[in-house]
């Protein structure tokens, strides 16, 4: 019945391809140009390397300082993700079980938070942090990504806990826990599946996340791989190559764990684009 | 009655457990906010100094070109957002429901992968795709012989919003793709099976059911595209810094350069104050539009 010959559909599917192949042929160009030397990349921008060599990376880590950058972004996105989803387990649970004074301000207030554009705060939040002298500490970005991860997750969270029947609340009672022991040793291992939802979700937001790791740090040492990688841009404008290689230890990560990931990524950004 | 179960902990103690999170949501969040309403108030180099101008910053901010020019640049990458991630997303969404399209399960796989990558990432790879010598993107229009097309495309005025918004549209088509499928997914098939029977063919089918069927789900996606836009600041700060001249700031950008590189922190907070204002009203509308229509 369709309106396509057989020409036709073959002309569409190639054109499916093409566009679908744009949309990684920048990043396979970055990672395989990132082994090759200035020179070979400047002879044709387009070819394999002829030789595969890591002097790129070698000096992106000697030089550029990346294992500091690579850490620090571990680290503050590690230590982001756990308070976020400890903290918004914790709210969500409140507010999916129980009615209490306040609940529905506290509700919009984190919807809120998902509406306006988080970097119209970079200004306030500097002056506040710099007043408060928390500016370039080891926790300095740990409290903006806890926020800004907050109100998604506990969205996520909340329309899952919902679903979990109150009655292994219940049970839990009946066998002695208290409230924290049913949230984080009862309900919590119940809601797993949107659990690692949001830890990847959160991650990959924290380990991407730029103007406020911008603003806030001006320690070299505290700097995270974004911030990272403007400095590196900077220092070798000219070579492309070295900084390719430092551009695919960014998304390394990133990639392993879409690849490894990708329904539950994908299931997420759904839920969280259909709730807010 | 649900709130009388036995298993309800005391009010008190229910807040006791929203307080961290709460108190850090507070303390990034919402103190800022009334900090930038207040500061916005006073001229203030960020010294020890406040001078308290009343309405001052504000006069300028609604005679400041430069705001206003970095406001329309933002519209312009939301309208381009909406009818390219939101229209392409659309029609591959279409296609990737057809059973004669091949590889569906690797289209939507990898149409998703740039969405996931730091938009510093996607701004530094379409600098390299745009420069002038090392470029992928004139190295390819030689390739073809399509010389004459050659650009300086970041650096030309006339043409750098076009260049800009190129990369952030290409990042998030993947994410608008997903959604629509997804919503797709739950349009009963009985419907497009009374189609056939009436002699609906393939693209009367999308237009009378699919796209009717999916409007709460664009409406959705329109008011993410303004909220995502209003936010773009890395992808710009890292292609362009706002420039040539002030020809693709945006406004996350102009509070930057207000606040950071002038150090009118007042008149930055009245900026921001801005920002926020215009994103809440175009949202609003958004809104108001999409609920006439029901």
């Amino acid at each position: 019945m369709s309106v396509f010959s057989s020409l036709g559909k073959a002309f569409v599917n190639g054109l499916l391809l093409i566009f679908s192949l744009s949309a990684i042929f920048p990043i396979v160009w970055m990672i395989y140009s990132s082994f090759k030397t200035q020179q070979e990349f400047t002879l044709n921008i387009l070819a394999l390397p002829e030789k595969w060599n890591f002097s790129n990376y070698v000096e992106a880590f000697k030089v550029g300082n990346l294992h500091q950058y690579f850490f620090n972004s571990v680290y503050n996105s590690v230590i982001s993700v756990v308070l976020i989803i400890l903290l918004g387990f914790v709210i969500a649970y409140m507010i999916a079980r129980f009615d209490f004074p306040g609940k529905r301000t506290i509700y919009i207030l984190f919807l809120f938070g998902m509406l306006i554009p988080i970097h119209g705060l970079l200004v306030p939040v500097f002056i506040e942090f710099r007043n408060l002298g928390l500016l370039n500490q080891p926790i300095t970005l740990i409290m903006p990504y806890v926020a800004f991860g907050l109100p998604i997750v506990i969205f996520l969270f909340e329309s899952y806990i919902k679903q979990i029947p109150r009655e292994i609340d219940e049970a839990a009672i009946m066998d002695g826990c208290n409230t924290f022991q049913i949230i984080f040793r009862v309900v919590f291992p119940v809601a797993t599946p949107v659990i690692s939802t949001a830890i990847i979700l959160s991650f990959l937001t924290a380990w991407n996340e730029f103007p406020f790791a911008l603003v806030l740090i001006q320690n070299a040492e505290l700097r995270t791989l974004p911030v990272g990688l403007t400095n590196f841009n900077g220092q070798y404008t000219v070579n492309y190559p070295q900084m390719m290689a430092a551009m695919s230890v960014t998304v390394l990560p990133v990639l392993v764990i879409y690849l490894a990931f990708y329904k539950k990524i994908i299931q997420g950004m759904t839920a969280g684009a259909v709730k807010g | 009655m649900r709130a009388k179960s036995a298993v309800r902990p005391s009010n008190k103690k229910i807040y006791l457990y929203l307080l961290p999170g709460l108190a850090i949501y507070t303390f990034v969040v919402l103190i800022p906010l009334f900090m930038a309403l207040r500061y916005s108030f006073y001229k203030w180099s960020g010294g020890p100094n406040l001078q308290f101008i009343g309405l001052d910053n504000f006069v300028t901010l609604m005679q400041d070109k430069v705001f206003w020019i970095s406001f329309s640049n933002n519209l312009y990458i939301i309208v381009m957002s909406i009818i390219g991630q939101i229209g392409i997303a659309f029609l591959i969404s279409v296609l990737l429901t057809r059973s004669w399209v091949k590889w569906r399960q690797f289209h939507r796989t990898v149409i998703f992968i740039p969405n996931v990558l730091a938009a510093v990432i996607i701004g530094f790879l379409w600098s390299m795709v745009y420069n002038q010598d090392y470029g992928l993107l004139n190295y390819l229009l030689k390739t073809v012989g399509l010389e004459s097309w050659i650009s300086p495309w970041l650096d030309d005025p006339n043409i750098v919003m076009a260049s800009v918004t190129v990369p952030i549209v290409w990042q998030f088509i993947g994410f608008y793709l997903i959604i629509f499928m997804s919503a797709m997914q739950n349009i009963s098939e009985e419907l497009y099976e009374a189609a056939k029977i009436d002699g609906a063919s393939g693209w009367k089918q999308t237009w009378y059911i699919t796209l009717p069927m999916l409007k709460g789900t664009i409406k959705v996606a329109i008011m993410l595209c303004i909220a995502g836009n209003m936010k773009i600041f890395d992808h710009i700060y890292v292609m362009t810094g706002g420039g040539p001249g002030y020809s693709s700031t945006v406004m996350s950008q102009y509070a930057y350069d207000v606040s950071f590189d002038r150090f009118e922190l007042g008149y930055g907070s009245a900026v921001s104050i801005g920002m926020l204002i215009l994103s809440l009203i175009l949202i609003l509308i958004s809104q108001l539009i999409g609920r006439r229509e029901n």
